[in-house]
């Protein structure tokens, strides 16, 4: 493949694999605890941590790291104080990362801010061999972090306050998770640039919660559509002369969106089909019961009865008696199939 | 060892003292319920036991140690009032259960063979077995209660706390709670329920402790709370700060939307 003869192109899919893989991984944990907008944040901060690094002449990527880190750690101290809301520590999370950054871009001797554009809308086929291996080395940690505490991240994320009743450590599982997105804003900001780098940790994550069963499924699921949409839109920006990030980002909404609609119309069928059925019976000449001539089959809590060659459920609404189908189909939401 | 034990206990949120000067002792295996008008601070007490609200002075020790300090908090089992199996990423109930037991296996333990089996028998003995695989978004509203009544047993607790496990519960669903509870306490479990309501629960429960405005009103046999005396003809003992008139439970609509305090 062509693609592939260049050394830089070979980087930046390198790149743009990692990222793509790391990022959902961590994003699950954030849309379980509606944190989505965390990684925007951290990106914003790390800027701040850029500048620092192109003022003293260091390498931007490690102080980007060191400043996301600390704002992360920043934002769970203070939320866990709980004198200032999530949404408003945030808010001055943002604008404080990005107007550090400018005032100290700005104090860069001429010339040397130049590459301000790379950062903020990233620039993935000027990834260097270090750039990669200091990836290689993020990516591995937070996998590894990832695997050895995710079900206590998901503990944590999904109720907070029970997982604090019962004495596991939550700020300390606060800030891992924390630290976890600020390494993964720090790996991003080449591939896709910081205004755009919560949109893989997100993007994928929400088109999985919508096709999975399982928390373990939707981060499988999510890592591998964060996957394959980096490398794609990576390579078609190759040939299209688009910018990466945005390229990997519309591919990612454009999935979320195909996933909607199979999601929406899915379930349009499903309601639908439940109507019909409810609408055949609604004049339905007895209630089922202990030998109304319908064979009883127990299902969890309830019984319910063969019909026909599907399953009814009786169960009671404001103005009677209403059936629903059980064994047809699969409950489309939390709605009409698993009552009873 | 006594599962509770409060002296002159003061519990509440910020600087603000919502329980004062409570002294309560609660045997292991007892089974208590708290009882109390909202905002009469029943509520706070539970989550003052969970590290959930504020210790403000006094002494308040569970499982043998001071509160917070325990080490023993993963033999705690707590039902939160509100079900909250809602995040936004799905997960099924067996996932969802697991994390009851997550707390007893240290900061780095992962579930064993033997931590899947005590996962299954919680779900099992909620009446769910069926359902393990399943998300719990396609569960009923009790029956995402019975998940969380569920992660809570999955912890072999010693002590189970639960708020309003009964409000807003079909009949049905709260003859299945109160026949879990009595096998639980069966086991040696204490239990410690806040409700609004007894009835359901009185074959299981045998103290009762009124809450009334931040302090203990009443202490003794649940029979001589109210809550049966309301039905059988007995009277209210003298000094239970209870006036038939304004009778705790029984004006109380049976679906709390306060946030619990």
């Amino acid at each position: 493949m062509e693609v592939l003869e260049y050394g830089f192109m070979q980087r930046a899919l390198l790149a743009s694999l990692m990222v793509g893989l790391v990022a959902p991984a961590v994003g699950v944990f954030l849309v379980q605890r509606r944190l989505s907008l965390l990684g925007d944040g951290l990106g914003h901060v790390a800027l701040t941590g850029v500048a620092v690094g192109v003022l003293t002449s260091t390498a931007p990527v490690g102080t980007a790291l060191v400043a996301a880190v600390l704002g992360a750690v920043l934002i769970e101290l203070v939320r866990a104080r709980g004198r200032t809301s999530g949404d408003v520590a945030l808010a001055v999370l943002f604008y404080g990362g990005i107007a550090g950054g400018v005032v100290l871009l700005s104090l860069a001797p001429q010339g040397q801010a130049t590459n301000l554009e790379a950062y903020l809308f990233g620039a993935i086929t000027t990834t260097t061999t270090a750039d990669v291996a200091v990836f290689g080395v993020i990516t591995v940690v937070v996998l590894g972090v990832v695997s050895l505490l995710g079900q206590r991240l998901y503990a944590v994320s999904d109720d907070e306050e029970y997982a604090r009743a019962v004495g596991l450590p939550v700020l300390a599982l606060n800030i891992v998770l924390a630290a976890l997105v600020a390494a993964t804003v720090v790996l991003s900001m080449r591939v896709v640039g910081l205004l755009l780098i919560s949109a893989l940790m997100i993007v994928p994550s929400a088109v999985a919660q919508q096709l999975a069963r399982s928390f373990r499924q939707t981060v499988y699921l999510a890592c591998g559509i964060g996957l394959v949409t980096s490398v794609v839109g990576t390579t078609a920006s190759y040939y299209t002369g688009t910018p990466s990030g945005g390229t990997i980002v519309l591919l990612a909404i454009a999935l979320f969106l195909l996933a909607t609609a199979a999601v929406a119309v899915r379930e349009a069928t499903a309601r639908r089909r439940h109507r019909r059925r409810a609408e055949v019976h609604a004049a339905h000449p007895h209630e089922h019961g202990a030998g109304c001539g319908h064979p009883a089959v127990p299902h969890g809590d309830h019984v319910d009865y063969d019909h026909d060659g599907h399953l009814h459920a009786v169960h009671r609404t404001g103005t009677g008696v209403h059936y629903d189908e059980h064994g047809e189909h699969a409950a489309p939401s939390a709605g009409t199939g698993g009552r009873a | 060892m006594s599962a509770i034990r409060l002296r002159g206990a003061r519990i509440g949120y910020g600087d603000v003292a919502v329980v004062q000067g409570v002294d309560l002792t609660v045997a292991d295996g007892e089974a208590v319920a708290v009882l109390g008008s909202n905002g009469s601070g029943k509520t706070t007490l539970a989550r003052g036991l969970l590290g959930l609200a504020t210790v403000l002075g006094g002494e308040v020790e569970v499982l043998g140690a001071p509160v917070g300090r325990s080490r023993e908090r993963g033999r705690i089992g707590y039902v939160p009032q509100r079900h909250t199996v809602s995040g936004a990423v799905p997960a099924t109930v067996r996932e969802v259960v697991g994390v009851g037991r997550l707390a007893r296996l240290g900061p780095f333990g992962r579930l064993r063979p033997a931590d899947r089996a005590a996962v299954q028998d919680a779900v099992a003995a909620v009446g769910l077995a069926d359902r393990l695989g399943d998300p719990v978004a396609s569960l009923s509203g009790g029956q995402q209660r019975r998940v969380l009544v569920a992660r809570a047993l999955a912890a072999e607790p010693e002590l189970l706390v639960m708020d309003e496990p009964t409000a807003g519960v079909d009949a049905a669903s709260q003859d299945a709670l109160a026949a879990v509870l009595a096998d639980v306490s069966a086991t040696g479990t204490t239990l410690l329920v806040v409700t609004h309501e007894t009835a359901a629960l009185a074959g299981v429960l045998t103290r009762a402790v009124v809450v009334d405005h931040g302090r203990i009103g009443y202490d003794g046999p649940l029979a001589g709370a109210g809550a049966e005396s309301a039905t059988d003809g007995h009277h209210h003992p003298e000094g239970t700060g209870l006036a038939p008139s304004r009778g705790y439970r029984l004006d109380q609509p049976r679906v709390t939307t306060d946030g619990g305090r």
